[in-house]
């Protein structure tokens, strides 16, 4: 088998380099290194693990369109789980060296304490982390999403982004969106109960905060997009970050609206300022806020703007991702700007 | 990014000096780049201040505002660069609140004028950009090689110099004004200091001369610091110090900030977590005041830059009170806090000693378990608390095993330790140093060498554990006292001086050092970059500063010129 070496290099400056064969994808050559990259469904299926390559051959393997389009894999953009290298590869990839695990994380046990409705089809689940001898914390990064295991699903995991921050006595909080002949919807619709028992995975993912100076925070959230956004609001109000902070929340009917009350409290809590924009694709007649999708508010808010471009932070369907980045091309915010997390079905 | 300020800095054939998106301490290009801005407006603050001190209006919280800004630049302080934004905008506040305290003061006494004329440059006019974008702008017109098509490597690595040295005093004295030590000798020779920078000086004799009284300054400094050190937790003394964890409940406190370590034992107190010192705080143990909480049970893990295996594999949460912290891994980054001067980006803050998360987090995680302890293996314990008056205390049969002959010779290995390859140099120096020799020890270099069985001679241990590198003002009151029980000169003792740099703070104890007029000082484990060979020569000729070459070589060197 024929290996050839592949170079990462993090968003943040660091430089890994491993071997890769050519029937190894990127995700896999990585983990038989000691490094865990921030992955999802290592199917090609999420987008979670896109980057790109900067120099090199390799073969893109079965992926799906909207985790990686064709025009953007035309520009060399690529899934780290769908990658395979035919000569030497130079990869820069959209995480921090922090994110990249250097040992396996165990899987731990949590129990349900809340199951709560707090929406149209969107389930507000509170799991407590049970000790195991390893304490109760719950230790994770805003922006981190977990696996959850369906309690009697033969090893199906499903990921979700955890929407509080992290604690001393062992609460992780999802927001979960319910989809018709979804494998862990049905369970939470219909079986669930405090008290059952899950294995988690996690904490992954590389959707975190950066540091830029007093740079505006910008937040776009298209429906349970929210719960990221929602753990990185709390993390700037715990840890008084000053950054101005706005937040762009998208559903399709006002009756889908969830967490509203959770998010007013931010506003006295925000050092920066703190504004919430709800908007809603079709609305009645008595929605009197944004109609429209988050990203057709935020062009208008880019296009009005004065003063240093945002970062922006975007979490939703593909569809609302690919919107509000050529919204931030077209008003002229530069790319290292802008920071996003897709979800599909099929990962969450 | 330009920054070579610290020993690990990059080293190419086509120049030394870290130079891309990010250092090899894991500081990133913005960071850096603010840091260098952060420089330049701490100079027209003490443009002002040195104004406002001639004009009998000293203002002593922009001293202190200047020692804790320069405090943030140094290696393995602070990589925020949120954190250094504000800072600049609070620096250009300071700056003009100093100058209207200058003005204010010449409407009330104009014929002061005269004596204390408006400063003037870019660092006093310097306005901070409204974003990032314009900082940095600002900051690609600042850094610490500005000048060097003009004024040449010499003169810029004597600034750099001189630079260096009063980051390490600014640290030095923020450890003391945090603990409620200051003097206004102090912020007026920063002020002065900084002021001199300023004006973009090219002299190199003027230059030299300033460089040795920054480590005349840095004695004031040292002296102030023993004097906080003691007057608040007294006089050290030999202390055996726990290194294997015992079970239950733990907190690791790492750095040089006693004060912190302090606060974090009171609020602990009565709990059941113990409290274990990291890298530079295992001196702690020796302090009075300090080893009389007994929860505070030992010392955990290496130097420095074992940390991210070190806080891993601790099974409770982290506190960085000072200079040191290197990336959090991912296995400890939420537990991992700051507090003063440090800051990582995503690791939690505490300030003023609002320790409660941190508290939490105890509670929360395991800390040692019975299992823990049988793969510690015994109880094993390490000496420290040799500090000056403990030594002195025994002056008398120190000199009379030398006259003996029982003591032939005193080696003070000092300083810090790093991943450097080379620096395995220190651990085989003071391994290697004969019987009836004496090694006297400070910072974070000795964890290479502590738990080596040194044995004693005449009853005076052979390894003698001074403590912090913050603790260099005990090394020079012992070796100045042995000198006067001679009566001779520190340099006719039968001493030699190691030293294993890293940072500024060690910059500022080499000038200081320099400034005592102790020569032959063997210097590791590779030299400054900003000292070029013929500054290099120049330290030869005055001082004899020694690169070190083996650890054989020159102890036998060593030993060769004392005989």
């Amino acid at each position: 088998m024929t290996f050839h070496t592949v170079d990462l290099l993090t968003r943040d400056g660091a430089r890994l380099s491993f071997p890769c064969a050519e029937d190894q994808s990127v995700v896999e050559a990585a983990a038989a290194a000691d490094l865990f990259l921030p992955v999802v469904c290592r199917e090609g299926g999420c987008g979670a693990c896109r980057a790109t390559a900067e120099s090199g051959d390799y073969q893109l393997g079965p992926h799906s369109e909207a985790a990686l389009s064709a025009a953007d894999a035309a520009r060399r953009a690529i899934l780290l789980c769908r990658t395979y290298p035919r000569g030497p590869l130079a990869l820069s990839a959209p995480f921090d060296r922090a994110r990249i695990l250097t040992q396996a994380l165990r899987p731990r046990h949590a129990v349900v304490s809340e199951r709560t409705l707090i929406g149209a089809r969107t389930v507000r689940l509170r799991l407590t982390l049970e000790d195991e001898g390893e304490g109760s914390a719950a230790e994770f990064e805003a922006g981190q999403y977990m696996e959850l295991e369906i309690p009697d699903g033969a090893g199906l995991r499903r990921a979700y982004s955890l929407a509080n921050t992290a604690n001393w006595d062992g609460t992780l909080e999802f927001l979960i969106r319910l989809h018709p002949q979804g494998h862990f919807s049905e369970y939470l619709e219909r079986r669930a109960a405090v008290g059952d028992r899950l294995r988690v995975h996690g904490p992954l993912g590389g959707f975190t905060l950066r540091e830029n100076g007093l740079r505006p925070r910008w937040f776009v959230a298209g429906g349970t997009g929210l719960a990221p956004m929602l753990s990185m609001l709390r993390r700037m109000a715990e840890y008084q970050d000053p950054q101005p902070a706005r937040l762009y929340f998208g559903v399709n009917r006002a009756e889908e609206l969830f967490a509203l009350e959770e998010l007013g409290a931010l506003t006295d809590s925000l050092p920066g300022g703190f504004a919430l924009i709800p908007c809603v694709w079709q609305a009645e007649a008595d929605w009197s806020g944004v109609v429209g999708t988050p990203a057709d508010a935020l062009r208008a808010d880019l296009a009005a703007m004065s003063g240093e471009a945002p970062d922006l932070y975007v979490c939703g369907p593909p569809a609302l991702i690919a919107a509000v980045e050529q919204a931030a091309r077209d008003r002229g915010v530069p790319d290292d700007h802008l920071f996003s997390e897709r979800f599909l079905p099929g990962a969450r | 990014m330009f920054c070579y300020q610290c020993e690990q800095t990059t080293r190419l054939p086509t120049g030394d000096g870290c130079a891309s998106a990010k250092g090899l301490c894991g500081k990133d290009a913005t960071t850096a780049d603010l840091q260098d801005l952060l420089v330049h407006a701490v100079k027209g603050i003490a443009q002002q201040a040195r104004r406002a001190r001639a004009l009998g209006v000293p203002d002593n919280d922009a001293g202190a505002f200047m020692l804790h800004a320069l405090f943030t630049t140094l290696t393995n302080v602070n990589f925020n660069p949120t954190r250094f934004v504000t800072l600049l905008h609070e620096a250009a506040a300071v700056r003009d609140r100093v100058a209207a305290r200058c003005e204010a003061a010449l409407v009330a006494d104009s014929d002061t004028a005269q004596t204390a004329p408006a400063p003037t440059g870019p660092a006093v006019d310097w306005t901070p950009a409204a974003d990032l974008t314009g900082l940095l702008a600002q900051a690609a017109t600042v850094p610490v090689n500005a000048d060097l098509a003009r004024v040449g490597a010499d003169v810029v690595g004597l600034r750099a110099l001189i630079l260096y040295g009063m980051k390490g005093v600014a640290a030095y004295a923020n450890h003391a004004a945090v603990l409620g030590y200051t003097r206004d000798a102090v912020f007026a020779g920063v002020e002065e200091t900084m002021a001199y920078l300023a004006s973009d000086p090219t002299d190199m004799a003027e230059l030299l001369d300033r460089a040795l009284s920054v480590g005349r300054l840095n004695l004031q400094v040292m002296e102030m610091l023993d004097a906080a050190n003691t007057g608040r937790f007294g006089t050290p003394h030999p202390t055996a110090v726990r290194v294997t964890p015992v079970a239950g409940k733990a907190i690791l406190v790492s750095g040089h900030d006693l004060g912190d370590l302090e606060a974090l034992l009171k609020q602990t107190a009565g709990t059941d977590i113990n409290v274990y010192t990291h890298g530079e705080m295992l001196p702690a143990h020796g302090y009075p005041a300090l080893k009389a909480y007994p929860h505070l049970v030992g010392n955990f893990g290496g130097a420095w830059q074992d940390q991210q295996t070190d806080f891993a594999t601790f099974p409770g949460p982290i506190l960085m009170t000072s200079n040191c912290i290197i990336e959090p891994g991912p296995r400890y980054r939420q537990r991992i806090f700051t507090t003063g001067p440090v800051g990582w980006p995503g690791v939690r803050h505490l300030a003023d000693h609002a320790f409660a998360p941190l508290i939490a987090a105890a509670h929360a995680l395991p800390g040692f378990k019975a299992d823990d302890l049988k793969t510690a293996g015994p109880e094993q314990t390490v000496t420290v608390g040799f500090g000056g008056d403990a030594v002195l205390g025994v002056a008398g049969a120190v000199v009379e095993a030398v006259k003996a002959g029982d003591i032939r010779h005193f080696f003070l290995i000092g300083g810090c330790d790093g991943a450097a390859a080379g620096r395995n140099y220190y651990s085989d120096f003071a391994t290697g140093a004969p019987d009836d020799t004496v090694v006297l020890t400070l910072g974070c270099a000795k964890y290479r060498f502590n738990r080596h069985e040194f044995g004693s001679i005449g009853g005076i241990p052979r390894l003698l554990d001074i403590g912090q590198c913050n603790d260099s003002y005990s090394a020079i009151r012992i070796a100045s006292a042995l000198a006067e029980a001679f009566g001779c000169g520190v340099n006719d003792l039968p001493l030699s001086l190691v030293v294993s740099w890293f940072e500024q703070k060690a910059a500022a104890v080499l000038l200081t050092l320099l400034a005592l007029g102790i020569r032959n000082i063997r210097l590791g484990p590779t030299l400054p970059a900003f000292l070029t060979p013929t500054l290099l020569a120049v330290l030869v000729e005055r001082f004899g500063i020694q690169p070190i070459t083996t650890a054989p070589d020159d102890i036998a060197a060593a030993l060769t010129c004392a005989a």
